[in-house]
């Protein structure tokens, strides 16, 4: 193959690299002001008035607006598209503040420096309600938490049920029961890139938005909603985005900055500080759960009582989904005759959650994998001879949506992983008695390949013959830094005969691309790739006749590589064949296609880790790491790879670390900047191995299918197993923080 | 307050306010944006460039206090004009880039570590890193790019 299975480095890759590439708080328009936010100190208050004299007098300010000065329009930001129903609980700016950091006012200035100074000019004065600041206060107050405004603000906002097989007869018939509880913290994105927005007026008082954002669709669909704006009348562009990991798929700042735009007739930016990105934005929610597992002697599952509530924070945003998506990956894992689930998800006066690499999996799956692993040390039985006897084979139907798994290798993850990890050996070892006491760790865990069956999985991709020779491609893309711009024309030049960098991709842009759902859900190679080779062939089969007929050939003779259209009787480069039709006035070659997506197949992988405990101090130092994935085919290695070693970085984090750690009785954040909330850097990081298991899906582009988010899926359990390994512990509170680890000795 | 900065071998006039951050003086009065912003407290490393050949963080170094000293940013590392050195042609190479916003802060503390200690090993590396925050690819592209570089720079002034 000429560029797919290729370690082909980034296409905008210089650009980057060279600090050439402009991120939004690099653009500046001629006239553009600045906005800063007034935040909340209160995690729950009536907002009775506000004082903007002294900041209205500062030089340069220009105006301040609030809830009396802004539309009262209610939205959710997490909604992907008009008319999706969703609840509709948050306003740019609304009378009640329902979490600290919650969005009072915003000061609009010359200067971003005199912005932040009139933002602290201002007083405001709440009058504090009751707040419900834990997932069990709220669980055990099911009904409103508002002030009549029902079906927003009451609890619980989604409770999903379900029942497969007999498990009441299971557990009466199983040899062992365990029952475990785990709890997961929210952790936050921690994009090095601030949240950001710039919106400016545009010709017929339309309003342009460049948002680094997941979805261009998505941002036109909730700004619309929360300002009035029609949507025809928003031009939603995309921004290179400075990472993401789900925590810019929901638009914050665009209502705002769109509303300013379009009345004050001036470009208007605003930029997040740090401490703001954590506490005004979004988060991975917390969970916590109960699993019981029954076990039969022999180490086969025989059923799970699982119950999971979530805490998803002030506002709905897509928590509504939490309990389903949960459900829908632990059932994909393995073959369980009988299984419970009840999950619910509540509102807390926290910060919001949203969208976070894995939405959910890495809640459940801490869940699951955690309890498995303790039940596995109960019945004697190896933690990777316990997995290989219940995961679910290729082609399995999963019992909750009946879908098909696909060719789902999470067997082949598990074993080849073991053996280059070499377990055995390792599992033998005798444990340390010492100070530092060694242990290692696996989980198992499945994801998801896009929205199937709960959202229409269609793509459209527009392709064609440029002047010069170069392809252009169209579709709503959103490289969100991983790499998917490159992955996509890779796919688009294997079947053209080019080379990726011979592919020309538009950004996301709401007036000139076809719908698509975004960046998200693991769908942009699954699906967007797809429809991209579909497209491409369809525009290779148009070159082949253009260049049949420049060639005096058949077309079925002309073959595309090398950058030219071939035959026997001769050969010209696309370049040449553009000029050759242009020439002669003929239209040259395109192909647009609409790709509709009609499964769901699973990746899986297998996690390995080998953790040091120094039990003077409860410092765990992870010392080796294997990640073995089902990718199905990888587009481009090196990129698979990074994407699963910044997977194993994010869960590392979450396992050890990470906590945005919200106190229970005042709600104030206390890890709210980088210097008290803790991530994995380079000296904590081990050195990363990692085994892809290509076996192909039949479905995908090439046979390719996703890696992104199930990438830090299994990496917390297989870390906290590996602790529990090394202390002869059943710690399963995340973080595994050090005074956790020395309570447990 | 005006003084005068040396950056990429040019020196320039800067009016700025007494304490401003190197990091927006450069940004905002020298239109020098390849550096980044993601903390302004000292901590992700987003906006390190070198002064007098060492990384610093521009955030937490007032702008006056670089004047007299040679700052050298993403933009004068290239070699020559549209031409990537040696460490951004590594970097990209070996996928140790993504979402690219802490890369030129990356670059600048890798170049620093190598013009101190042209032949690091891997913990001297991830040492330098210390201070540079990346959430995208686990450190681990990162450290081989930057010993690929010094393995190359080795091989040509051996």
């Amino acid at each position: 193959m000429g560029q797919v299975h290729q370690r082909v480095p980034l296409i905008d890759g210089a650009e980057k690299v060279g600090g050439k590439l402009q991120y939004l708080a690099d653009m500046t328009m001629p006239g553009m002001v600045h906005g800063a936010l007034v935040l909340s100190p209160r995690p729950h208050a009536r907002v009775v008035s506000l004082n903007a004299a002294a900041a209205l007098a500062l030089p340069g300010v220009i105006g301040v607006w609030w809830h009396e000065t802004v539309p009262q329009l209610r939205y959710n930001s997490s909604i992907w598209y008009v008319g999706q129903v969703a609840l509709n609980d948050e306003a740019m700016f609304a009378p009640v503040v329902r979490h600290v950091g919650d969005r009072v006012a915003v000061v609009v200035a010359r200067t971003a420096a005199i912005a932040c100074a009139a933002a602290r000019a201002i007083t405001v004065e709440y009058a504090d309600l009751p707040a419900i600041l834990t997932a069990d206060a709220a669980a055990a107050n099911p009904g409103s938490v508002g002030e009549g405004e029902a079906p927003a603000f009451c609890n619980p906002i989604d409770h999903v049920k379900f029942v497969h097989g007999n498990p009441d007869a299971a557990f009466a018939a199983a040899d062992l029961v365990v029952e475990t509880l785990v709890s997961t913290p929210r952790s936050h994105h921690c994009a090095v890139e601030p949240h950001a927005c710039l919106a400016y007026p545009e010709k017929g008082g339309r309003i342009a938005i460049v948002s680094p954002c997941q979805s261009v669709f998505a941002v036109q669909a909730v700004v619309a909603q929360a300002t009035g704006i029609a949507e025809a009348d928003l031009h939603v562009m995309k921004s290179p985005i400075g990472g993401s990991f789900g925590g810019k798929a929901e638009p914050v700042l665009d209502p705002i900055c769109a509303f300013l735009a379009a009345t004050l007739g001036l470009p208007v930016r605003i930029v997040l500080s740090r401490r703001e990105t954590f506490v005004a934005t979004r988060t991975r929610s917390a969970m916590q759960g109960r699993m019981r597992i029954a076990m039969s002697r022999s180490g086969r599952i025989m059923a799970r009582d699982t119950v999971a509530l979530v805490d998803v924070g002030a506002y709905s945003t897509g928590g509504n989904y939490l309990p389903g998506s949960m459900l829908q990956r632990l059932v994909r894992l393995y073959d369980v005759p009988a299984e419970r689930y009840d999950g619910r998800a509540v509102y807390t006066n926290t910060v919001p959650s949203g969208a976070f690499r894995g939405y959910g999996s890495p809640q459940i799956h801490a869940l699951a994998e955690i309890s498995l692993d303790l039940a596995a040390r109960e019945l004697g039985i190896d933690p990777v001879t316990i997995r290989a006897r219940n995961l679910v084979a290729p082609d399995a139907i999963e019992p909750w949506q009946g879908l098909s798994i696909g060719n789902g290798r999470g067997l082949d993850c598990l074993s080849r992983g073991a053996a280059m990890f070499d377990w055995q050996a390792r599992w033998a070892r005798r444990r340390d008695t010492g100070r530092f006491r060694r242990g290692i760790g696996v989980a198992a865990a499945t994801h998801i390949n896009g929205c199937y069956p709960g959202e229409e999985e269609a793509t459209s991709v527009r392709m064609r013959l440029l002047p010069g020779g170069m392809v252009e491609l169209v579709s709503a893309l959103h490289d969100l830094g991983c790499g998917s711009d490159t992955t996509l024309a890779q796919i688009a030049a294997e079947v053209l005969g080019l080379k990726a960098h011979q592919i020309g991709i538009t950004p996301a842009d709401s007036d000139l691309c076809p719908y698509d759902l975004g960046t998200r859900a693991s769908r942009m190679t699954y699906i967007v790739g797809e429809a991209v080779r579909r497209t491409a062939l369809a525009l290779a089969g148009e070159i082949r006749v253009r260049a049949a007929l420049a060639l005096n050939e058949d077309p079925g003779r002309v073959r595309l590589e090398h950058g030219l259209a071939r035959s026997e009787e001769g050969e010209m480069s696309l370049a040449a064949l553009a000029d050759w039709m242009i020439g002669r006035g003929q239209t040259l070659p395109a192909a647009s296609e609409t790709y509709r997506a009609s499964g769901n197949p699973s990746s899986f992988a297998a996690h390995f880790a080998e953790v040091e405990v120094d039990t003077f101090t409860g410092r765990v130092a992870v010392t080796d790491y294997l990640a073995a994935h089902d990718v199905g085919l990888a587009i481009n290695p090196m990129l698979v790879e990074g994407q699963i070693h910044g997977g194993i970085q994010i869960g590392i984090g979450y396992a050890l670390y990470e906590d945005v750690a919200i106190d229970p009785e005042t709600g104030q954040m206390r890890a709210d900047s980088f210097a008290r909330y803790t991530l994995a850097n380079a000296l904590e990081m081990p050195p990363l191995k990692v085994l892809l298991v290509e076996e192909g899906e039949p479905s995908g582009p090439f046979g390719a299918k996703a890696v992104g988010e199930i990438a830090t899926v299994p990496v917390a359990p297989a870390i906290v197993n590996a602790v529990n390994h090394a202390l002869n512990t059943r710690l399963s509170d995340l973080p595994l923080l050090p005074e956790r680890i020395l309570a447990a000795l | 307050m005006k003084f005068n900065l040396t950056v990429n071998g040019r020196t320039a006039v800067v009016e700025a306010e007494p304490l401003e951050p190197l990091s927006t003086v450069l940004r905002d009065r020298l239109g020098l944006r390849g550096l980044k912003e993601g903390c302004c407290e000292g901590e992700c490393g987003a906006c390190t460039v070198l002064l007098d050949g060492a990384p610093v963080h521009a955030c937490l170094t007032p702008g006056f206090q670089a004047e007299g000293r040679d700052i050298t940013t993403i933009e004068g590392l290239g070699d020559g004009p549209g031409l990537l050195s040696g460490i951004q042609r590594a970097f990209v190479e070996v996928g140790a880039v993504q979402c690219g916003y802490c890369t030129p802060g990356m670059v600048m503390a890798a170049e620093g570590l190598l013009r101190a200690n042209p032949d690091p090993d891997d913990a001297e590396i991830r040492h330098a890193l210390a201070g540079n925050i990346c959430r995208c690819t686990g450190y681990d592209s990162i450290v081989r790019a930057i010993a690929t570089e010094a393995a190359s720079r080795n091989r040509v002034s051996a």
